[in-house]
């Protein structure tokens, strides 16, 4: 597999994984209603369905972010791990009816451009392609 | 921020970075096969301490969130971006190119206003 290919289903899978979990999460505590600290309230966050929709999310996570660093430098590949806050912020937008500020939407848009510079680093200093004997 | 909150910042930065250098360490170690690398990788002693780090860093970021408003948590909390970064060139001798550090100041700027500036 191409490094560049490894990258792009490497963040793309750990972007799925990230957002899963928050949107679980929120949708777990929407269903449990306000926060309460009883065990009531927990027991409706933790008997859930979209609960373990969270803790799928987080494996998921583990394991795609355990096999992008063995060949991903960690600085730049924590900085791209960031795209998850573009996406639930869109799904919060689209899904939860939420309203975003007119910063947090030029916040998504500096995350996007950063992500477009890293990937931009990598194309330049790319290895030659091997020649086969 | 009060000096207990801004102990609890430093602490958050510090768990965070220990933890993804570790998270690192261990992804990198000597395999044959992918599923050789995983059975060294998960009784790896780095791969524990990096659980560890982020287990206590998110009692330390509820610390944090109980002193300060999450907006203002979120707008500190990204200067991680730029000491992960830094970090991973000293510890791991990254390449810290013109691009890559444009990418790393525009994505620490990007979350600060995303997380900072909620409606």
């Amino acid at each position: 597999m191409s490094t560049k290919r490894f990258y792009i289903i490497g963040f793309g899978a750990l972007m799925l994984f990230d957002t899963l979990t928050q949107v679980s999460f929120k949708l777990a505590t929407t269903h449990a209603g306000e926060f309460t600290p009883t065990t009531t309230w927990l027991w409706e966050v933790f008997f859930n369905p979209w609960i373990y929709g969270a803790v799928i999310g987080y494996i998921g996570s583990f394991i795609t972010w355990m096999t992008l660093l063995k060949h991903a430098p960690v600085g730049p590949a924590f900085a791209a791990s960031h795209l998850e806050v573009v996406t639930v912020l869109a799904i919060s937008v689209l899904y939860f009816g939420e309203h975003l500020s007119a910063m947090q939407v030029l916040g998504a848009l500096l995350i996007v451009g950063g992500i477009i510079c890293l990937s931009k680093s990598e194309a330049e200093h790319e290895p030659p392609p091997q020649e086969t004997a | 921020m009060s000096s207990l909150a801004i102990f609890f910042w430093l602490l958050n930065i510090t768990l965070d970075t220990a933890g993804h250098l570790a998270f690192k360490s261990a992804a990198i170690a000597e395999h044959e096969t992918e599923w050789h690398r995983w059975k060294v990788m998960l009784s790896s002693l780095p791969l524990w301490i990096g659980i560890v780090c982020f287990c206590l860093e998110f009692v330390v970021w509820l610390a944090l969130l109980s002193l300060v408003p999450l907006s203002l948590g979120m707008l500190v909390g990204s200067i991680n971006v730029v000491v992960v970064m830094v970090a991973g060139k000293m510890l791991f001798g990254e390449r810290l190119d013109k691009m890559r550090v444009a990418g790393m100041w525009l994505i620490t700027i990007g979350v600060a206003l995303a997380g900072g500036f909620a409606s």
